[in-house]
């Protein structure tokens, strides 16, 4: 069985460390990506079939991310998932209204993150409505 | 000659609430590795500690959600005090 790719990008290792050991404690095979660029280069190699994204990163923000992917046709329907330290009040509309499935302020709970990965992976194969 | 009486810029995060939460997530994550038992079987005495750990951990959250965001702006205005201070050596 193949599994679900999460591509996770973050510039802080331990956070990358962390994710990396919950997601595949779930079954979720793990990507990583510590910048921008090399996270739009993993997004068109890799196909991942979800990204959580940090918004801080070096050499460009998860803005710039998001923006490369919603102009890509081949890549417009993998979900986003920010995972921010930055505040809610700056940036949680603007992540929603750029294209993320759901936005999580540092530090979230295990269990809300895999609740929004399921949903939001579920939402982008047709199988369900993302009504949280 | 003159020297800073505190800490340079270099040592003071630019964004108090931002490195915080990355440091607190760290926290989080990784006790709940542990007490979930993803990297091993804790004893009852390790599991009641790192309970204690996580249970600190969201008081902190709970502090940054509540209150951190509205000091931000007077930390980074303490900041700029800070760096202008200097004392004469003598």
């Amino acid at each position: 069985m193949v599994k679900t790719r999460i591509l996770v990008v973050d510039d802080n290792p331990a956070i990358r460390k962390g994710l990396s050991v919950r997601l595949r404690a779930n079954g979720y095979e793990v990507l990583f990506a510590e910048d921008a660029i090399s996270a739009t280069a993993a997004l068109v190699t890799e196909r991942p079939d979800l990204l959580i994204l940090d918004l801080g990163l070096p050499a460009g923000d998860g803005f710039v991310v998001m923006d490369r992917l919603q102009k890509n046709d081949r890549l417009a329907n993998i979900p986003v998932i920010v995972l921010t330290g930055r505040e809610l009040a700056d940036n949680r509309d603007r992540a929603l209204q750029a294209g993320a499935a759901a936005f999580f302020q540092k530090p979230v709970e295990d269990g809300a993150l895999l609740f929004a990965v399921r949903k939001a992976l579920d939402l982008s194969r047709g199988e369900s409505r993302f009504d949280e | 000659m003159t020297k800073p009486a505190l800490r340079t810029s270099s040592e003071v995060p630019s964004n108090p609430s931002h490195e915080m939460r990355n440091a607190l997530a760290c926290i989080q994550q990784f006790g709940s590795i542990l007490i979930d038992g993803l990297a091993g079987e804790l004893s009852g005495e390790q599991r009641e500690y790192i309970g204690i750990m996580l249970e600190n951990a969201a008081k902190i959250r709970s502090v940054l959600d509540s209150e951190l965001a509205g000091t931000d702006g007077l930390l980074q205005e303490s900041k700029i005090k800070i760096e202008r201070v200097s004392r004469r050596e003598n």
